[in-house]
């Protein structure tokens, strides 16, 4: 044995790697994912996505800026961002409109409190193919803490898991690791929605509830991270059967991740 | 020399992984380069060192992301690890033929993912996941590494860094 051993020595040092590896994935599913290293590994790609954004986005604009005026850009911007609050605020309002119809009777309108937000740029997606995040180029300087919910006005983005002084990185709704409080906009059926990488699913939904396609899934606020009735997902598929309690329930979010540009930190 | 070139490898992967390939990106499939740089690497040199660097790899992946820690590592060791010994038998590294084995490698990998994230988290769109994801992510990054052979194949750089490491290693 010895003798193999060390025969064999490169080879089963891989092989106690792969090994120690497995086991350490197998550690963090019993007890949550290590945070081992984090803001180091971030901070040094952090400082490089920016050179790397910033080189793109400038050869981008140079381009941009002979075809266009300046300050139609710069105007142009500006009234994207405030179509963008506009948007946002428009669909809070629309969540608040069905909850004052459904409460009509008691006369006790709400008022929502304006949305206090950072408006942050994406600098960065989607690193692992295990996993679903983004960077963005706000961070605790700005005011941004751990566990903030990251929106844009189409609806939920996700929540914001690391904070470095100039950036954050945020969890995606689709991430494994991510779950969060909703419940049906048509009926106020509550569930907890999980990230499933390519989409959402929705986990124990009573096989009774009444789910269907196309219902759209809004944050119930329970969760104490997002604010309450901001659009997340769609319903696109439900699954009964009859030898289990549970429904299964996929959804897809309404955010198309793929095409985001900037994103809102709303600040607690 | 090595030393150096791996120290810039680990520092700039990450950044371009996810901020340069990003005007790349169809429906959000964008290609691994990631992955295609470990190919070569693995081509290149012996298997611990492919391995380790794979491993390595995935571990900064997976530190510089949301996932398990050591998920990635350990698929990206494995692509290290079998692109190394199968570059002892290609025997032209610039042919286009590899860009059809890290396609193969890549759709292995993300298989090899969403079995283990099946195993962990249970209940995962296994269907959409492979045919949505990372089948197209496995032809684009095939597609890159065609790409980027017909690029530098001209220039002699491949055979310029080939393979001190593999003849120590064997």
């Amino acid at each position: 044995m010895p003798g193999l051993i060390a025969k064999h020595k490169k080879g089963f040092f891989i092989l106690f790697l792969f090994i120690l590896l497995f086991w350490l994935v197998t550690v963090q599913v019993k007890n949550g994912r290590f945070s081992f290293m984090e803001k180091p590994v971030l901070a040094v790609a952090g400082f490089f996505e920016r050179i790397v954004t910033g080189t793109v986005n400038s050869v981008a604009s140079i381009g941009n800026r002979y075809v266009f005026l300046m300050r139609t850009v710069r105007e142009n911007e500006r009234l994207k961002e405030e179509v963008d609050r506009l948007r946002l605020e428009n669909a809070v309002m629309n969540e608040l409109l069905t909850e004052n119809e459904r409460l009509r009777d008691t006369l006790n309108f709400r008022r929502l409190n304006p949305l206090s937000s950072v408006v942050a740029q994406v600098i960065g997606k989607e690193m692992s193919p295990t996993s679903s995040t983004i960077t963005i180029n706000k961070g605790s300087s700005n005011g941004i803490e751990k566990d903030m919910a990251v929106i844009t006005p189409s609806g939920v983005v996700g929540r914001v898991q690391t904070v470095l002084p100039a950036l954050s990185k945020v969890l995606l709704l689709t991430d494994p690791g991510s779950t969060l409080a909703v419940r049906v906009q048509r009926n106020r059926e509550e569930g907890l929605l999980e990230g499933k990488l390519v989409n959402c699913a929705l986990k124990y939904v009573s096989y009774y509830a009444d789910m269907q396609q196309g219902d759209l899934l809004v944050t119930s606020g329970l969760d104490g991270i997002y604010p309450k009735g901001l659009p997340v997902a769609t319903i696109v598929r439900v699954t009964k059967r009859e030898a289990s309690a549970f429904q299964t329930v996929v959804a897809e979010p309404v955010v198309r991740f793929a095409r985001l540009e900037e994103v809102l930190v709303y600040k607690k | 020399m090595k030393f150096g070139f791996y120290v810039i490898f680990f520092l700039l992967i990450i950044p371009f992984q996810a901020s340069l390939l990003n005007p790349l990106s169809i429906a959000g499939i964008k290609p691994d380069l990631a992955l295609t740089l470990l190919y070569f690497i693995g081509l290149l040199t012996g298997p611990l060192e492919a391995a380790l660097v794979g491993m390595s790899m995935g571990l900064l992946l997976d530190i510089g992301s949301a996932s398990l820690i050591g998920l990635t590592g350990f698929t990206r060791g494995l692509v290290g690890l079998s692109a190394s010994l199968l570059g002892r038998k290609v025997l032209d590294i610039t042919s286009p033929s590899n860009g059809i084995f890290l396609a193969v490698f890549s759709l292995a990998e993300g298989i090899c993912i969403t079995l283990f994230l099946q195993l962990f988290y249970g209940d995962l769109p296994i269907f959409s996941l492979v045919v949505g994801r990372f089948l197209p992510q496995a032809l684009y990054t095939g597609l890159l590494c065609v790409v980027l052979l017909r690029f530098i194949a001209g220039k002699n750089v491949l055979s310029a860094l080939k393979r001190p490491a593999m003849q120590e290693e064997l």
